[in-house]
């Protein structure tokens, strides 16, 4: 997978459970300082995000993840594993 | 003569609330099923059987044997860890026989010869050995097959152990604005206890205990039968009605009728509780309440063991698996099951099974923080009532983690296909 379908169904999926506009979603974007992202909302993203790409991710460590760009990099990990 | 008391493999129709504790460790009245147990027994070693992956915790907390065969080197009087005892009884001991309920062993002596002679390692085989070999009789004794059997039994508990602890009057502080409806000769109200004005005791339908160091605060309300355990704290305004064993170290306020919380529990505000069980260190936030009742005045079913179990009851409530917490304005359905070390938020109309270790947020099941994280919130409300999560406690956490997976991520899974 192309790293700009990930970014973009990233945003997608960020869109979707945090209630925010995708088109102003930038990589360096904070999940809870400049996102608005709930503690709760945090469990809700990783669901999502498995959901999305079909993966499985540790949860400790997928918390860990602060931004979008790293949430990115963090999934291709993963994609990269399969 | 050696004295095993062991648990079977009933336990797993205990679950969620014997997940890390042995079935005999459960409460009913004022105490657990083995102090009581432990209470009737006749001069002998006691060595205790339990399922492999809780014996270095029952080591760890009891002073007595787990599962050590030296009680092969004797005649041994064998007890089920699941007897609920409700009466004065004496053992005989000279004849070689079991005493059954609906077919399952409560006790049974039996000699040193033919215990060689079926034992070969494991309980229930054992068990099922002598059952088909050995002289036996029906008796009326009961034994605790399920949560919803402790609550059933609890107030006629209750009763009986008061009369047994010979203890009654008022030996704390009593504000002389608190009062006694009904007998006074109903209460027991222990030395270091403090009842604040305007509670009301009322023992007109059965007894009040007060353990140690229990405060209870002005406005409450305490219908008998009832105890309350050592240094639990009953808020304002509680209203603490009938068939209620509570504590130790718990605190409770608003409604609760007819529960048991094991201990270490808090549910501090307003909310119904009713006809549930509520394990240790679990936290029910302010609103949180429980259906007992169905509208149609049917019989309530409960999730147990992956199946739904009928259980013969017109009331049943939750039955709350340790180190639980729940959201403020959780509303619980009739008969629901949560497992350990879950995270419940107010949803709607929940679900009536919770698998253990899940997180229930915003209608979904989600697989939460981590093992790890649910450790170490663990570890910090443990301190925060100065416990400690001990090594073999987290061993056995572990362990039902493995346990519960498959069941969790199925449930998980079937969340996700919903809301697709």
């Amino acid at each position: 997978m192309e790293d700009i379908e990930i970014i973009e169904r990233v945003k997608k999926v960020i869109s979707d459970v945090l209630g925010v506009d995708k088109d102003k979603i930038k990589l360096e974007d904070r999940f809870v300082e400049d996102l608005g992202a709930e503690s709760v909302q945090s469990l809700e993203l990783v669901a999502a995000f498995e959901e999305e790409f079909d993966i499985e991710m540790d949860e400790e460590k997928a918390l860990e993840v602060k931004t979008v760009g790293k949430a990115v990099e963090f999934i291709k990990e993963y994609l990269a594993k399969k | 003569m050696k004295i095993l008391i062991y648990e079977d493999s009933k336990w797993i129709n205990l679950t969620p609330l014997s997940y890390i504790k042995p079935i005999f460790e459960l409460r009913c009245g004022f105490s657990s099923l083995l102090e009581k147990i432990v209470s009737v027994l006749p001069e002998g070693e006691i060595i205790l059987w339990v399922r492999d992956y809780l014996k270095g915790l029952t080591i760890k907390k009891y002073n007595h044997k787990v599962n050590d065969e030296e009680f092969l080197n004797d005649d041994v009087l064998i007890i089920n860890g699941r007897w609920l005892i409700e009466r004065e009884l004496s053992f005989n001991l000279n004849e070689e026989k079991l005493y059954l309920s609906k077919g399952d062993i409560v006790y049974g002596v039996i000699k040193k010869e033919n215990l060689r002679k079926y034992w070969n390692g494991n309980i229930d085989e054992f068990l099922k050995n002598i059952s088909g070999n050995l002289k036996s009789e029906e008796t009326d004794f009961i034994l605790i097959n399920y949560p919803w059997d402790l609550i059933h039994y609890n107030s006629k508990i209750i009763k009986f152990e008061f009369q047994k602890s010979n203890k009654k009057g008022i030996l704390g502080k009593f504000s002389e604005k608190a009062t006694i409806y009904g007998s006074e000769n109903d209460v027991y109200v222990a030395k270091s206890a403090e009842i604040y004005p305007f509670v009301v005791l009322d023992t007109s339908e059965g007894p009040v205990y007060i353990d140690e160091g229990v405060k209870i605060f002005p406005f409450s309300v305490i219908i008998g039968p009832c105890y309350i355990g050592e240094k639990t704290q009953i808020m304002s305004g509680a209203k603490i009605r009938e068939g209620n064993s509570i504590g130790p170290v718990c605190r409770i306020g608003g409604e609760v009728e007819e529960s048991i919380f094991h201990s270490y529990s808090n549910k501090y505000h307003d909310g119904f509780i009713g006809h549930s069980y509520i394990g240790e260190f679990v936290n029910l936030g302010a609103l949180t309440t429980n259906s007992d009742l169905k509208n149609d005045y049917s019989n309530v079913s409960v999730y147990l063991n992956g199946k739904l179990t009928e259980t013969g009851q017109l009331k049943v409530g939750s039955f709350i698996g340790d180190h639980t917490k729940t959201s403020i304005g959780t509303l619980f359905n009739t008969g629901t099951v949560v497992g350990i070390m879950c995270n419940i938020t107010a949803n709607n109309i929940l679900p009536k099974y919770f698998p253990s270790f899940v997180w229930f947020v915003n209608g979904k099941f989600m697989k939460g923080y981590g093992i790890d994280y649910s450790l170490q919130t663990a570890k910090i409300s443990m301190e925060r009532r100065n416990r400690i999560l001990l090594k073999e406690e987290e061993d056995a956490i572990r362990k039902v983690y493995e346990l519960t997976e498959s069941e969790r991520k199925s449930y998980i899974e079937k969340s996700r296909k919903i809301a697709r």
